[in-house]
């Protein structure tokens, strides 16, 4: 199990994590998500322990590795846990083999073992044909599978990763995502993951942080992310396409919606209401509940169409099976569904 | 037995290596007994005021084949310096000291026991007692006038010092600068102590009595005129004498310089010879010095040293004197005789420097000069 | 496997992370920099000294004590400044930026005066514009039968020339720098929009490059206000002095006190006119973030003055690296310095001691004096190169891996500090610092450890320069992930840290070598006769009228120098295979 409670961590006046808890079981795979600047990396960096928590524990296994509050701190190395870099930090003056080979030789494994262990990862990760090459002189996806496979290589019991997949091309992304699900599955590590990008923390997490500000704004599976969002943050940031946020505001006796009256019943006098853009539709007149948009974007998903439109600063996304019948630049109207799929106050809290 | 005998004095040597006698019982030991703690030692280090250590380096090295004399160039003012400060590190790098600059030695150096006199008992009793006390006068030396005797083959171009002030010699009296050397300062002080000679000559000179303008008296009025007529300043005694000296100049300059370098006109094709006739006085006269370091290294060597550099039992005093057995330079043991090619030290027109009444007014009259640079 | 097993046991954290190291650190330099400097300051303010203030500031001897040789001083500094910049400007702007002939051989040589040491520029002055103004020989021009007025062979004029020939390669080395930056797109925007090239040159290229204009100018200033050889060589014989010359004038003299005077009063005006210097850069947005890659752009075309330019470049380079050289060779073969290129003997460098020759003195091979300064000399290069980039490295690896907190920003302020102290005032003060015992620790007065202690001070701005582009060769990840597997400091030292550094190291190692083997300012006052240093020793012939071997030493070392420059460049090109492609 791997526990953070209440970890906070302050640089000077500025508060990179606030009072963050999560707890995961072994084997699990945490996905740090959030937008650059949330506080992300920072507490990888403290799971990993290169910063000491300003407050606050981080637990493994029942055994207090940092206490922010006592100043107290396992060393890196002795907590049992491997980083990969985002820039992977493969040491240039070694060899494929050197750079996987050198954690272990720190770690004094006998030499017999230490080659059985090396062959073994790098064969692990497709990689056994460069041994002898330098980082120089491989691709960066093959990079990548080195600084995996010297993480790897000690058997860490827990793995994290700062935002891996970053620096490399779409396609190369897909595989790796796949190659790493199949070694967290090989190695059972428990393994956590810093991301900005949603689709990585929805595919491959068993348990999904959203961050923002430094602060946890969600926590649960990736299917608790997408079907209650407790936050708008969250909302608007996970699935794909995110979900719509309209802005609902008292106006006399009823209500205006996104700039005109509808009927609607929200909860609070001024809210913000969810409507996911699957149950969104275009429709050719005006109605009850259409609002006009200007047609920005469409792009083709799977056999179906993303459609954008734009109006004053409201930008929504609707999933139709048919492009409509308008160019780019026409007025078309939005129509939203009779009821949200939930509602949000002013401040992003949940609120039905 | 031969062999013997070497090994076994050889042995007592080591024994009796110096540490073993109290500084005082070094002192009484002759040259002889010296020579064994000495040879113990190896090596000594002298500072020495003249350039002239390095002919005495490879003669006592010849005489005292097993011990290194390490000797340095270091002007006086330097040696000073550098002991001073030596000594508040508590560091002894020197041995022996030979030095000019008495005025500032005595007050700076010997009262504040950074040296210590010693006089070789071999020659104790041919050396007068004023060259003895406080500190041992090896030998006199000079800072005077000088000029170009080729230029001048009928004698000294100028007759009074006040003549340097003129428009003649603008830009023509060489010297070392007073700052940079204490013998040159100790002149500039001495013409300030000698202020109604000046006068005198000044009257002389011009016919009226000096106007002092400025200047507290007449050795500082004649320092002022000097610097405004455009002494030129140089680096060292050799630069005074290869600009006073060198051998076919038309209108050659005169500098104030040792009189003793006149020994190295023929090596350095020079004319240099002095203006003794000079009124007041062609510059002064003073004593050279040799001191031992308060706790030297090589306590032994060093008193090996100081004897060597008091000359031999020949008639000029050999290897050791050699260098300073020269016309220009005074050697003070009583028994050997005054170089025939020099002006008697009795008809030396320079001025004896009184050290202790120098070194009242030295600093005062160096102030003077910095304000006139 | 999945089971999180703690390794080994904790530790307590007493501090903020880092503090320690930071604390360390923090001591060494202070150590090393803030108590002399502060040694100096109390010594002059001590009850039997402090009259040295008025003796210098207000009273009769101020005028010859100090504001003579403040003027020429700030003299020296602006006109050397200015010429630096304008020479050195020019340079590079022919080299960057115009399709001048033999590009690189002119960006080499410009390289090079910075190298040769400054007192061989002025020694080499000496040998050839000498006159008979102070008697001894004359130069090489008198000896033609040319009558060299007193200007041009004495005081403010060559003292003026020479620096400038000396700091421009400094100037040229900043302003290459920042021209190679200018962004092609901006020159090429310019293009297109019409501008032709002194339009682009006034209206894009020299706003963009103020910033380095202004640091190559205070830098040069810096450096001319603090030099002491060249004026001590060329204006001290003509009673020229700068705050410099006073201040060793002083100190060798035994007025320690109005020396220290000096001394705190010539770290205050060079120190205020690189601050201001500094003041005018950061006040301005920097415009070197505003690059993007860009190819090259289209050098200027010089048409018909592509030859008259190249000539005048060359005339100064070669005036300034091979002349000096050819002279000085020449001199130390030459009896008379008047008739340079005659009767060449080898007596000043192999001679045995002949009383009819040089006083007896025996050729520098011969001489015990020189061989021992020649061993001191090489060891205090190679000792200072070690603890040099050793203190340097430790101090940029402090502030690069802990940023925050007051102590990061004390260490890398204070050590720059030796920027503003020039290298005659830093060796005072080292005097003053330890020149007497301290509590238990014993005096260093002419020992080699004060040597190396106070060169490791002096040079500490370059160490630490050195020391951060090796750390950020290395890069913060690259070492983490080293820690991260368990290994200790040492091993990551040795085997992550040295070998990817081993380059930046020995580069850095071997320019401070350099720097301190020609250095004379630093050492000429903590030299002692018993532990000398060849450019001492060099620069006391030269005083003492023996310029040839002065000359002769002075060939040594710029022998040494450019060895060792080319040394360290094999160095660096020797195979590593991680570097190709």
């Amino acid at each position: 199990m791997l526990e953070i409670r209440n970890l906070t961590k302050r640089f000077g006046d500025f508060e990179a994590v606030k009072d963050v808890s999560i707890s995961v079981p072994d084997g699990a795979f945490l996905v740090l998500l959030g937008p650059s600047g949330c506080g992300k990396t920072t507490l990888l960096r403290m799971l990993a322990g290169l910063e000491l928590p300003t407050a606050g524990q981080i637990v493994f296994d029942g055994q207090t590795v940092s206490d922010g509050d006592r100043g107290w701190t396992v060393d890196p190395a002795k907590r049992n846990s491997g980083l990969v870099f985002q820039s992977y930090a493969l040491w240039p003056h070694m060899s494929v083999r050197g750079n996987v080979e050198w954690p272990l030789k720190v770690m004094n494994m006998p030499r017999a073992q230490r080659a059985e262990r090396v062959a073994e990862v790098l064969t692990l990760l497709d990689i056994a044909a460069l041994a002898d090459r330098y980082p120089n002189e491989i691709s960066g996806g093959q990079q990548q599978r080195v600084a995996i496979a010297r993480t790897i290589a000690p058997k860490p019991g827990v793995l994290l990763f700062d935002e891996p997949l970053s620096n490399l091309d779409a396609k190369l992304r897909v595989e790796m995502r796949t190659e790493l699900m199949r070694l967290h599955r090989a190695t059972g590590a428990t393994t956590v993951y810093v991301t900005h990008d949603q689709i990585e923390a929805m595919t491959m997490a068993s348990h999904v942080a959203v961050m923002n500000q430094g602060r946890v704004q969600q926590f649960g599976t990736p299917a608790d992310l997408v079907d209650h969002p407790e936050t708008a943050f969250v909302a608007t940031f996970v699935g794909t396409p995110a979900n719509n946020m309209v802005p609902v505001v008292k106006n006399g006796s009823g209500y205006r919606v996104g700039g005109r009256h509808m009927p609607l019943t929200p909860p609070a006098d001024e809210c913000l209401a969810m409507y996911r853009a699957e149950k969104m539709t275009l429709s050719d007149n005006e109605g009850e509940r259409t609002l006009p948009m200007e047609l920005v974007e469409t792009s083709a998903i799977a056999g179906r169409v993303m459609i954008t439109g734009l109006s004053e600063g409201l930008r929504l996304t609707a999933i139709m099976d048919t492009l409509p019948n308008a160019q780019i630049g026409d007025t078309v109207q939005f129509c939203l569904p009779a009821e949200p799929d939930g509602w949000f106050d002013p401040d992003g809290e949940r609120i039905g | 037995m031969k062999v013997l005998t070497a090994t076994r004095l050889g042995a007592i040597g080591i024994l009796m290596s110096s540490a073993v006698f109290a500084q005082d019982d070094l002192n009484a030991l002759t040259p002889e007994d010296l020579l064994p703690l000495a040879q113990a030692e190896g090596t000594v280090t002298v500072y020495s005021f003249t350039s002239r250590i390095g002919k005495v380096e490879a003669a006592f090295e010849a005489a005292y084949p097993d011990i290194d004399l390490q000797g340095f160039d270091i002007s006086s003012t330097e040696q000073i310096a550098r002991l001073k400060a030596e000594a508040q590190a508590g560091v002894t790098n020197a041995d022996v000291v030979y030095i000019s600059d008495t005025p500032v030695v005595l007050t700076e150096l010997l009262e504040t026991g950074i040296i210590a006199p010693y006089v070789p008992p071999r020659v104790a009793d041919r050396v007068p007692a004023e060259y003895q006390s406080p500190l041992l006068a090896q030998r006199l030396s000079t800072k005077v006038l000088m000029y170009n005797e080729e230029a001048n083959p009928d004698g000294a171009p100028v007759s009074n010092l006040w003549e340097l002030t003129t428009d003649e010699w603008r830009g023509r009296v060489v010297m070392v600068d007073p700052l940079q050397r204490g013998d040159y300062l100790d002149l500039m002080t001495e013409i300030v102590l000698r202020s109604d000679e000046m006068a005198g000559a000044y009257n002389a000179q011009f016919g009226a009595t000096i106007d002092l303008g400025g200047a507290a008296n007449a050795g500082e009025k004649f320092i002022m005129d000097l610097f405004a007529n455009d002494v030129i300043l140089v680096g060292s005694t050799d630069d005074v004498n290869a600009a006073v000296g060198v051998l076919g100049q038309e209108n050659p300059p005169v500098g104030f310089t040792s009189y003793s370098d006149r020994r190295d006109n023929e090596d350095e094709g020079w004319a240099l010879q002095v203006a003794n006739g000079v009124a007041p006085a062609p510059g002064i006269i003073f004593p050279a010095v040799l001191a031992l370091s308060a706790e030297p290294n090589n306590p032994a060597a060093a008193r090996l040293v100081i004897d060597f550099l008091m000359g031999d039992e020949t008639e000029t005093g050999g290897p050791g004197l050699a260098p300073f057995y020269v016309a220009g330079d005074y050697v003070t043991r009583s028994d050997i005789p005054p170089h025939p090619d020099a002006v008697a030290l009795d008809d030396f027109t320079a001025w004896r420097i009184a050290p202790a009444q120098t070194a009242t007014i030295r600093a005062e009259v160096g102030d003077l000069i910095l304000t006139l640079q | 496997m999945a089971d999180v097993a703690i390794s080994g046991p904790g530790r307590r954290v007493f501090f903020r992370q880092g503090t320690m190291l930071k604390a360390v650190v923090l001591a060494i330099l202070v150590a090393l920099i803030v108590l002399p400097l502060m040694r100096t300051v109390l010594f002059t303010l001590h009850p039997d000294t402090i009259r040295a203030w008025s003796d210098v500031l207000v009273g009769r001897l101020s005028t010859n004590l100090f504001y003579k040789p403040l003027g020429n001083t700030l003299l020296i500094g602006a006109v050397v400044a200015t010429g630096c910049v304008l020479l050195g400007g020019f340079l590079a702007w022919l080299v960057v930026m115009t399709n001048v002939p033999f590009r690189k051989t002119i960006g080499v040589m410009a390289a090079l005066p910075f190298m040769i040491p400054s007192f061989a520029a002025a020694l080499a002055w000496g040998t050839l514009f000498r006159n008979d103004r102070i008697g001894g020989q004359v130069g090489w021009l008198q000896g033609l039968g040319l009558e060299i007025p007193d200007w041009l062979a004495w005081g403010m004029v060559p003292t003026l020339i020479v620096l400038v020939l000396h700091y421009f390669s400094l100037a040229f080395t900043i302003i290459a720098a920042a021209l190679a930056t200018v962004n092609s797109d901006l020159v090429e925007a310019a293009q297109i929009a019409g501008a032709k090239g002194r339009r682009i040159l006034l209206g894009i290229i020299l706003p963009v490059t103020t910033p380095a204009l202004v640091a190559a100018g205070s830098l040069c200033f810096a450096g001319a206000v603090s030099n002491f050889a060249t004026p001590a060589l060329l204006g001290l014989p003509v009673r020229m002095q700068t705050l410099s010359t006073r201040l060793f004038g002083m100190i060798e003299v035994g007025q320690v006190g109005r020396g220290y005077v000096i001394g705190i009063l010539l770290v205050l005006v060079s120190g205020i006119f690189l601050w201001a210097g500094n003041r005018v850069v950061s006040g301005r947005r920097s415009y070197t973030t505003i690059t993007g890659k860009g190819g090259r752009a289209k050098r200027f075309d010089l048409r018909g003055a592509r030859w008259p330019l190249y000539a005048i470049a060359m005339a100064v380079l070669v005036s300034s690296t091979v002349v000096p050289v050819i002279v000085l060779t020449a001199s130390s073969l030459a009896p008379s310095s008047a008739n340079l290129f005659s009767g060449w003997t080898l007596h000043y460098w192999v001679g045995q001691s002949d009383p009819s020759f040089a006083q007896g003195i025996p050729g520098i091979a011969h001489n015990d004096d020189i061989v021992r300064a020649l061993t001191i000399t090489l060891g205090l290069g190679m000792a200072v190169a070690f603890t040099g980039m050793f203190v340097g490295l430790l101090a940029s690896y402090t502030t690069a891996r802990y940023r925050a907190g007051w102590m990061s920003a004390a260490i890398t302020q204070i050590s720059f500090l030796p920027l503003l102290v020039p290298g005659i005032a830093f060796g005072a003060a080292y005097i003053a610092y330890l020149g007497a015992p301290i509590g238990p620790f014993p005096a260093l007065y002419g020992t080699f450890a004060l040597l190396v202690i106070a060169a490791t001070g002096y040079l500490l701005p370059f160490s630490v320069q050195t020391g951060r582009a090796v750390i950020q060769q290395v890069g913060g990840e690259l070492e983490e992930s080293a820690r991260i597997t368990g290994a200790g400091f040492f091993r990551r030292l040795v085997q992550i840290t040295v070998p990817l550094a081993v380059r930046g190291l020995a580069a850095g190692g071997i320019l401070i070598f350099v720097k301190i083997i020609r250095d004379l300012s630093l050492v000429v006052l903590l030299f002692t006769p018993t532990m000398p240093v060849l450019s001492v020793v060099a620069y006391r012939y030269a005083s003492e009228g023996f310029g040839q071997f002065a000359n002769a030493i002075t060939v040594i070392i710029m022998f040494i120098s450019i060895a060792a420059t080319l040394i360290a460049n094999r160095l660096q090109s020797k195979s590593q295979p991680w570097l190709q492609n």
